[in-house]
Order: structure tokens, then C-alpha cells, then sequence
């Protein structure tokens, strides 16, 4: 059996009853079995997919309603709540954390007959791009075991990309959705801030962060929004918009579309490889019928400053609320002075999120808040009209979703600003909420490039059929292993 | 240039333990030398321009019952009541 199908033809093949549930759901947990131990995607396998997958197949053979997706099994970043499982966001301060509800995404995904296969690995709290800074140890690039996969969403990226499971959700705050889709040959899709309910989702930087699939074709990942955008009274920050089919029309092509190319994004400190490949997406995109102008967005450069000093003074915030009593690690019982228990308990935070927090207790304080925070505040406004500028003149944005080809696991561990900088080329999409989305589009030395397309605000419609324009012009080789 | 002190002030404030991490201090201040780049960020005004968007609907502020399933798989659960260290 062939598990590197798309969830499109997974539907198809379930639909003919070519494949039972059953059966797929037992070789992927096969798979998991042997590939695990050389790729880390997962920190927990769902030990009742096989049961799910028994029920699922009785209610098809007996025309019961199973939802749209059919017994489809699919891989959850492990900072996504779902009820009566491990939610530890790869941290030791949640390593025993049971979730006791569905987020709104996976309560969708459910009621569209999903299976979810497990919960995927992180850096600790989202926090990285490398998956390294994981509690539970780094996961692997399956193109290539020595490398990273990208980060934050290393394990959902892994996981679709070796074929341990058809679809993925991820988190983007920073790239975090992208950053390993590019890494790991995958798409993955940032949508429009508001577009997916974040209801259930372990924040980190509430105002910048968004869930978004990772799947293997652009047309698997429209079916998956269309089952998981939509307004949830349960985040306030979704917005009530006329319900879209994704699907629809994905290959009305892009003759007649203008793409600006970013010059801050596509100049210096471009890896050569990753420099050409872009070239040749351009050149595709004209041949396609697209205008493609170089487009400049000088506050770019400002962009990585901005977007760290905004992250760190929430995730601050945010995580002052893990004090380890409710779920965590065992304490001795012994008495302690309130503030030496609290230093005590975020002892086991690892390094970047001591880091962050040391930093974003610093941008906010007194005597500094005008010189960082506010001034961020302040250069990201300038950033979103830049962008929306630039949206007057050009349908969509284009440059390499990372700035250089994966690297060697521990090469970059030490040097936390040179990770930060490798956010660049992503995280202008979540400083102005619009959507972003990376293609898979060449693999160079056998690592994989991705092409990285951006589109206004709500835009996804358009941006999804730019996206499958160009996917329909590669022929990538499946994942080595 | 940040000094070492206001950046241990930070770390107390936010509750974290510096005594062993001498390398956090170089890396925290090599970071925020790095975000002095927003200085040169020419922007119009200094006050900050905020969106104020009016939420219409919000759910209805109601207390919900949860009961026991919310703290069943909490740790160290027993009763109505949930076990903590001892504090001073």
C-alpha cells in the first residue's frame, strides 16, 4: 500500500473502497514504528487511532455520516489542545499535562471524521526554527537525517513529509508553519490572522500567531481550511466572513497577475542555491503568464528586531502563568519563600525560553518600553502600510520562505541572533497579518528549496491558486527514506 | 550599551535565575544591541497609532459548571482540592 497519497486521493481511495480505514491507519502505524527512531516526529502516537479507525469503517459500511475526510489520519503540533491527550508543548513544565478539551480546529477536523494519529514535536513553546530546543530531544530531516527540519513545527513538517500521516496541523508566529515546510519539501500554509479560530492553541504571541496545515499538495491544504477556518465564538479575533469553498477554481492559473518581487527579501544574504532556485521560480511565474516587478519594502529591514522585541514581551507575559503546581513535575513538599519557589520552578525552562523570558521582562519595563516596545509597536504599523502599499499595486508577494538551505543539526544552537535573523523572509506575514504560503519547489545537494508566496488580507483564495499554478510546474522526487 | 545590572533587574523581576547562566548575559546583550537597529526606524510620530475595533458579539458572560472532569488528570488531585508545595 501507498502511503505517500495526498488526502485528496486518500478520499478517493477510501470513497472506491480500494483501502479500508482500517488498513491505512494500521501501515502508518507501521511506518511510525520503523521511522521513528531516526526521525523523532512525534512526542505521543494516539494509542486509540486503531479503535477510531475499526469505528469509522463500520459507519462507512453501513452509510452512516463520516464527514468529509474519512477516517484521514492527521499529525497535531504539540502545542494544540485535544481532549484526553498530552498536550506538553515540549516543555518539562507540561511533560504530564493532559488536555481536558478540543481546540476549535480539532473539534472541526473530528467532526469531518479525522483521526489524529498524534502530537507532533516543537521547539519548546514554539519558540525556534530548528525543533532542537525541544525538552523531549530534536526531530530529523527525512531528506536527510544529519539536518534540521525547520521549526517550530519540525515534527508536524517531519511527519507528512515522511509519510507518517497525511496532513498536519501546525502554529505560525513567526514562520513557524513555513520555516519547516520549506525545510522538509512540504506546504504549509500562515492564514490571515483571524481566519482559523486559535481556541485551544498554547499561546505564545497572541497577536502574531496563527494554525495552519502542512500537507504534501496546495489542493490538500485548501480542503483542509475549508474545514478549519471560520469564526469561533470562542476567539474573539476570528472574523465573520462569507464561508469560501478553497477548492474551487485552485487551477484558474495566474495569466494576467501581478507578483512583486520583495528586494529585501531576494538580495543580500541569500544563500547562492536558494538565490537561483528563486530566480527560476520567477521566471516560471512570467512564463505562466504573471507580471513580475521588483518591489522594494524598506522597513524590512527593521522587520526581525520588531517582530522579536513584540514576541518576547508576550511570550513573557504568557508563560508567567506556568507555575507548576497544577501539572508539572513533582516538588518536595518542603516550605518555600514564594519567589525562590517560582526561580525554582523556572529553573526547567530550557535556554531560549530563558532567553525570552529574561527579554521580555527587559522590553517592556520602565525606562525601556518607549526605546523597544512602543518604538515596535510603532515600526510594525509602519510595516503593515508598507505592505498594504504594495497590495495596491501587486496581487501577490514572492521571495524564498528561508533565506539558506537546511543546516546540520547543533551548527546554529549557540548563536541565538543568527537563528532569529533566518526569520526575515517570513515574519513580515504575521507583523501585518496577511496570509503566506511555501511551495516546495526544487531540491538542491538533496535539501529541499521553498518558494514562499504572500497575498493580502483574506486573500487565500488567490494566493492558493497562485501556489498551485507554480506546484504544477515541479516534478520533486518523493522523501529518501 | 545595556548594562549587566538592569539585565539582572530583569531576570528578578521575572523570576529567573541568573547565578549559573553567565552566557545568557553575553547573549541578551549581544540581542538587545541588535534591537537597537529600531533607533534608526524613522517613523512619523512617537505616539503610538492603536486600531480600536468594536467586538459586537461577544458570548454571553456566564458561569459554566464544569465539574470534576476539568481537574481529574490534574497532579496530586485529591478531593475537591489540589496538593501544593508548602510556601511561606
Amino acid at each position: 500500500m501507498n502511503l505517500a497519497i495526498s488526502a485528496v486521493q486518500y478520499v478517493e481511495e477510501i470513497k472506491n473502497g480500494n483501502i479500508s480505514v482500517e488498513e491505512f491507519v494500521t501501515k502508518t502505524l507501521e511506518r511510525i514504528e520503523n521511522v521513528e527512531k531516526n526521525l523523532h516526529a512525534y512526542i505521543s502516537v494516539n494509542k486509540n487511532a486503531l479503535e477510531e479507525a475499526k469505528q469509522i469503517d463500520k459507519k462507512i459500511k453501513s452509510k452512516e455520516k463520516v464527514g468529509s475526510l474519512l477516517g484521514m489520519p492527521i499529525s497535531i503540533k504539540d502545542n494544540i489542545c485535544v481532549k484526553g491527550m498530552k498536550t506538553t508543548c515540549a516543555s518539562k513544565l507540561l511533560e504530564d499535562f493532559v488536555a481536558p478539551y478540543d481546540a476549535t480546529t480539532i473539534s472541526r477536523l473530528k467532526s469531518e471524521g479525522a483521526i489524529v494519529m498524534g502530537k507532533t514535536n516543537l521547539d519548546e513553546f514554539a519558540m525556534g526554527l530548528t525543533t532542537e530546543f525541544s525538552y523531549f530531544g530534536p526531530s530529523r530531516n527525512p531528506w536527510n537525517t544529519s539536518y534540521v527540519p525547520g521549526g517550530s513545527s519540525g515534527g508536524s513538517a517531519v511527519s507528512v513529509s515522511a509519510n507518517e500521516c497525511i496532513a498536519s496541523l501546525g502554529s505560525d508566529t513567526g514562520g513557524s508553519v513555513r520555516n519547516p515546510a520549506s525545510f522538509c519539501s512540504v506546504v504549509g500554509l500562515k492564514p490571515t490572522y483571524g481566519l482559523v479560530s486559535r481556541y485551544g492553541l498554547v499561546s505564545y504571541a497572541n497577536s502574531m500567531e496563527q494554525i495552519g496545515p502542512i500537507t504534501k499538495t496546495v489542493e490538500d491544504t485548501a480542503f483542509l481550511l475549508n474545514t478549519i477556518s471560520g469564526f469561533d465564538p470562542f476567539d474573539n479575533t476570528t472574523i465573520e466572513s462569507e464561508r469560501i469553498d478553497y477548492r474551487k477554481n485552485l487551477d484558474a492559473g495566474v495569466e494576467g497577475k501581478r507578483i512583486g518581487v520583495v528586494s529585501e527579501m531576494t538580495g543580500e544574504g541569500l544563500d547562492s542555491a536558494v538565490a537561483k532556485a528563486s530566480r527560476r521560480a520567477i521566471s516560471k511565474f512570467q512564463e505562466l503568464g504573471a507580471e513580475c516587478t521588483e518591489i522594494s519594502l524598506d522597513f524590512v529591514k527593521y522587520a526581525v528586531a520588531t517582530y522579536y522585541v513584540i514576541a518576547v514581551t508576550e511570550a513573557g507575559s504568557n508563560l508567567a502563568r506556568y507555575d507548576n503546581i497544577r501539572y508539572g513535575f513533582d516538588f518536595d513538599v518542603e516550605g518555600y519563600e514564594f519567589n525562590a519557589y517560582i526561580k525554582k520552578v523556572r529553573k526547567n525552562f530550557g535556554p531560549e525560553l530563558t532567553r525570552r523570558m529574561i527579554l521580555g521582562a527587559f522590553t517592556p519595563s520602565a525606562g525601556y518600553a518607549g526605546k523597544y516596545f512602543l518604538k515596535a509597536l510603532n515600526v510594525k504599523n509602519k510595516i503593515r502600510s508598507q505592505v498594504k502599499q504594495a497590495f495596491k499595486k501587486v496581487d501577490f508577494l514572492i521571495a524564498p520562505t528561508v533565506p539558506v538551505l537546511p543546516f546540520k543539526l547543533g551548527e546554529k544552537i549557540d548563536d541565538p541572533l543568527a537563528l532569529y535573523l533566518l526569520d526575515i523572509n517570513t515574519i513580515i506575514a504575521n507583523l501585518s497579518g496577511i496570509p503566506a504560503i511555501s511551495v516546495p519547489y526544487e531540491i538542491v545537494n538533496g535539501l529541499p528549496v521553498g518558494i514562499q508566496l504572500f497575498a493580502d488580507s483574506m486573500q487565500e483564495r488567490a494566493l492558493l491558486q497562485a501556489a498551485y499554478a507554480i506546484e504544477q510546474t515541479t516534478n520533486l522526487p518523493g522523501v529518501p527514506m | 550599551m545595556v548594562k549587566r545590572e538592569e539585565i539582572a533587574h530583569a531576570a528578578d523581576l521575572i523570576k529567573i535565575d541568573l547565578e549559573e547562566h553567565e552566557k545568557y548575559f553575553e547573549q541578551v546583550e549581544k540581542i538587545l544591541s541588535y534591537f537597537d537597529i529600531l533607533n534608526k526606524a524613522n517613523i512619523e510620530s512617537e505616539d503610538l497609532v492603536t486600531q480600536v475595533l468594536p467586538i459586537e458579539k461577544l458570548r454571553e458572560d456566564k458561569y459554566i459548571v464544569y465539574g470534576e472532569k476539568l481537574i481529574e488528570k490534574l497532579k496530586n488531585y485529591k478531593g475537591t482540592f489540589i496538593e501544593a508545595p508548602k510556601m511561606i
